[in-house]
């Protein structure tokens, strides 16, 4: 790796987060993981450089064969000021992929099997998604909204039904994904255990 | 509301043409010496609904270097130059655009929930748009079915039960499974006339484009039976029965002539023909007609069950070709409308003032005469205060900066009405009206120019304690550009009776609605006069032709802007 230094400012971390991973992840020395709670990411799930995942509001679960893209905010603080009874900041299922910029605020958070939440979307606190959800880029989900099975949200919030059956082969084509991006992220999950 | 951004919109002086009336043939006489007179009696109001009509953003603007005028999008004549795919940015020629209508018919279609461009994807294979590119390249290759997909909203073709045996030709295959038929077939109606009849005889047609040509044949054949010989060898012209046919057309042109001669020459003729048997409507399947369903339990059974979510929006509906759609699965996919890049001409004397390149994929221009290259740009900005809310009452200056582009001197004179106009007049005084700003000199000479703008600027800003507006002096000047000030007493926008005192007989009611939309904008009509000298123009052959090369020429040019300045507080 050449040893051109990023000109962003240090993000200022927070404590070092207890963190419980799989052997098999793929996460970026680049991550940002930070907050008291217990981080848990499964087996061969993806992190990428800067990612930020936050569990100073609850702990974070990240399911298999997840991608967590870059510039996400993982348990971010939530402006609402109802409080969630659940222990959980955020439960994100397997084969989940959550792309760039994204926010999910922390607080019973709940991401189903299979979503894609886009690029800049922002997801409230508490609210709780279903299997298979498609989030198009910047999509907003207001705290303590259920969102059904297979919905796609699309231009400006509007709702529909996936009816394309297609959860198995994007199951196939994440698990090659992760693959390829195997070989093209340094994996470094020593820097964040004990 | 929070935000406003002074602007400057100017009024083209095709706007004149149109409201004053005046005669077609006046146009060709533009030479617009003659309109500052025209525009004394009446101030141009930016709120009368017209006006939004005619005020553009001088980007918007071009300009006729034969006629020296501004024109605008609303009256330049446009030609079509280039038509094509924007998605597959294929060109179509005028030819095929005839026979195949305005849709794209090489396989680009948009989503008809979202719009979206629709790709076609194996239903074997991922069609996951996250796959990577390596990755699928070394994969088998796909096979069939193939469905449209749409990578926005995860619509796909198998929602309405359209699937595809090959991925190429999806344009037919889609009118094949849609229509039942080759959809090119219609279009030979018009030259077998009984075959369609014919043909439909054993099935009735199915599709609104089928119907319809059932039908035109239906009405066409009636339209024969109904003149019988009568018209003396009019109807005898063979078996063209389309309305485009002689016979037809010296029927309906004596049925106007008959009327008005009342009766003279070969009107009385046909007069006296006696009617012929009644023409019979189409009511059978196979003529196209089709009765009415009126018993809608069906669509309501399926409301029910579908809900919301099951029927189309009305944007949904409008976008399809064709209509009728009701519910999602109703929905096909659009083909791509096909867009054209168009030429503009002066309106006036015909010239070519905007030309893109003719190849689809080059976006650049042949000619283009914009007019930010031929008037002065106006940039409003507040002077020594922050331009947040005007405060009723307060006097307000803000300096007006105009840009010369052309490489001559040029002369501006300006004039406002004392007041705008409107139900809240505020006070407008240009300190400055009569100002030259200096040629927009070669760039050769820029760098210099920016050294001697700097040392300017430099003594400026020292005495900036002392530098005062003053009526009759600009503000500022620079190497082509000069800033007066405006000052502008803003109106308070308080809406009361006026006081009875000044209460006249007769005057008209007060207007005392509550504020309407954006009333509290303080916008100032503003007219701009240009003198400068050019090269005498070279358009006309038979003046060239005498003429030094070298002459110069007196040009004038006039026009209305509208300048907005900001909002006015509402306390
Ligand atoms: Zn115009
Ligand atoms: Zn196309
Ligand atoms: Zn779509
Ligand atoms: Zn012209």
């Amino acid at each position: 790796m050449s040893k051109r230094q990023s000109i962003l400012p240090r993000v200022q971390s927070g404590p070092k987060a207890p963190v419980n991973f799989s052997s098999s992840i793929i996460i970026s020395d680049s991550a940002l993981l930070t907050g008291n709670h217990t981080i848990n990411i499964s087996s061969e799930s993806v992190v990428h450089p800067r990612a930020k995942l936050d569990s100073s509001n609850g702990r974070i679960t990240i399911g298999r064969r997840c991608i967590v893209h870059e510039r996400t905010s993982i348990g971010a603080v939530s402006a609402d000021p109802k409080p969630s009874e659940s222990r959980d900041g955020v439960v994100i299922s397997d084969y989940a992929t959550v792309e760039v910029g994204a926010v999910i605020e922390s607080g019973g958070t709940m991401i189903g099997e299979g979503c894609v939440v886009g690029i800049g979307c922002k997801i409230g606190k508490g609210a709780k998604l279903g299997k298979h959800c498609t989030l198009t880029p910047q999509s907003v989900i207001q705290p303590w909204e259920v969102v059904p099975d297979f919905t796609v949200v699309y231009s400006n919030g509007t709702r529909r039904l996936d009816k394309r059956g297609v959860a198995d082969l994007k199951h196939k084509a994440q698990a090659r994904q992760i693959e390829v991006l195997r070989k093209l992220i340094p994996s470094n999950p020593a820097k964040f255990q004990g | 509301m929070a935000s406003f951004t002074p602007y400057t919109y100017i009024q083209c002086p095709c706007q004149e043409s149109t409201s004053q009336g005046r005669p077609a043939d006046d146009a060709p006489s533009p030479t617009s010496q003659d309109q500052p007179d025209d525009d004394d009696d009446h101030t141009f109001d930016p709120r009368a609904p017209r006006s939004n009509y005619s005020l553009y953003p001088l980007e918007y603007l071009l300009y006729c270097d034969v006629c020296h005028q501004i024109r605008c999008p609303r009256c330049v004549a446009e030609e079509l130059v280039t038509v094509y795919c924007p998605n597959c940015l294929f060109e179509v020629g005028s030819s095929s655009l005839k026979t195949e209508g305005n849709r794209c018919t090489r396989s680009c279609f948009q989503c008809p929930i979202c719009i979206g461009p629709l790709a076609v994807q194996s239903l074997e294979s991922a069609p996951d748009p996250s796959l990577l590119t390596a990755e699928s390249a070394s994969a088998a290759p796909p096979a069939g079915p193939w469905i449209l997909a749409c990578s926005y909203c995860n619509w796909n073709s198998s929602e309405i039960g359209v699937k595809f045996d090959k991925p190429q030709g999806i344009f037919s295959q889609l009118s094949k499974l849609r229509h039942g038929e080759d959809h090119h077939s219609k279009h030979s109606t018009s030259s077998g006339d009984i075959s369609p009849t014919k043909k439909s005889d054993a099935t009735a047609p199915e599709t609104a484009k089928a119907r319809f040509a059932a039908m035109k044949a239906f009405y066409n054949a009636q339209n024969n039976n109904a003149s019988p010989a009568g018209g003396a060898g009019l109807a005898g012209l063979g078996g063209d029965y389309g309305f485009s046919s002689p016979g037809a057309l010296s029927r309906i042109m004596n049925l106007y002539s008959g009327g008005a001669t009342g009766g003279g020459g070969m009107g009385s003729g046909l007069k006296a023909k006696p009617k012929s048997s009644v023409m019979r409507e189409a009511d059978a399947a196979n003529e196209g007609f089709r009765a009415s369903d009126l018993d809608e339990g069906a669509a309501v059974s399926k409301l029910r069950k579908e809900g919301w979510d099951g029927t189309v929006t009305r944007e949904q509906a409008g976008a399809q070709t064709e209509e009728g759609a009701r519910f999602a699965d109703e929905l096909w996919p659009i083909p791509y409308l096909l867009r054209a890049k168009r030429s503009k001409r002066c309106p006036v004397c015909r010239h070519i003032i905007s030309k893109p390149e003719s190849k689809v994929g080059n976006t650049r221009w042949r000619i283009r005469l914009v007019a930010n290259n031929s008037i002065p740009s106006i940039t409003v900005k507040p002077l020594n205060h922050s331009s947040t809310l005007l405060r009723p009452l307060q006097p307000v200056q803000y300096l007006l900066t105009f840009k010369n582009p052309v490489f001559e001197e040029i002369k501006v004179t300006l004039a406002t009405p004392a007041t705008t106009p409107g139900r809240f007049a505020s006070k407008v005084t240009v300190l400055c009206p009569q100002f030259t700003i200096d040629a927009n000199t070669d760039t050769d000479m820029y760098l210099d120019d920016v050294l001697k703008d700097g040392a300017k600027d430099g003594r400026r800003r020292g005495d900036e304690g002392t530098h005062q507006a003053e009526a009759g002096k600009i503000w500022e000047r620079g190497r082509n550009w000069v800033s007066i000030v405006v000052e502008v007493v803003p109106a308070s926008l308080r809406i009361e009776e006026p006081p009875a005192l000044l209460k006249k007989e007769g005057d008209p009611e007060p207007d005392l609605s509550p504020l309407k939309e954006d009333e509290d904008v303080l916008e100032i009509p503003m007219f701009v006069r240009l003198e400068w000298e050019g090269d005498a123009s070279q358009d006309q052959v038979g003046t060239t032709a005498g003429k030094e090369k070298d002459t110069r020429e007196k040009r004038e040019l006039a026009y209305w802007c509208a300048i907005g300045i900001g909002r006015i507080s509402q306390e």
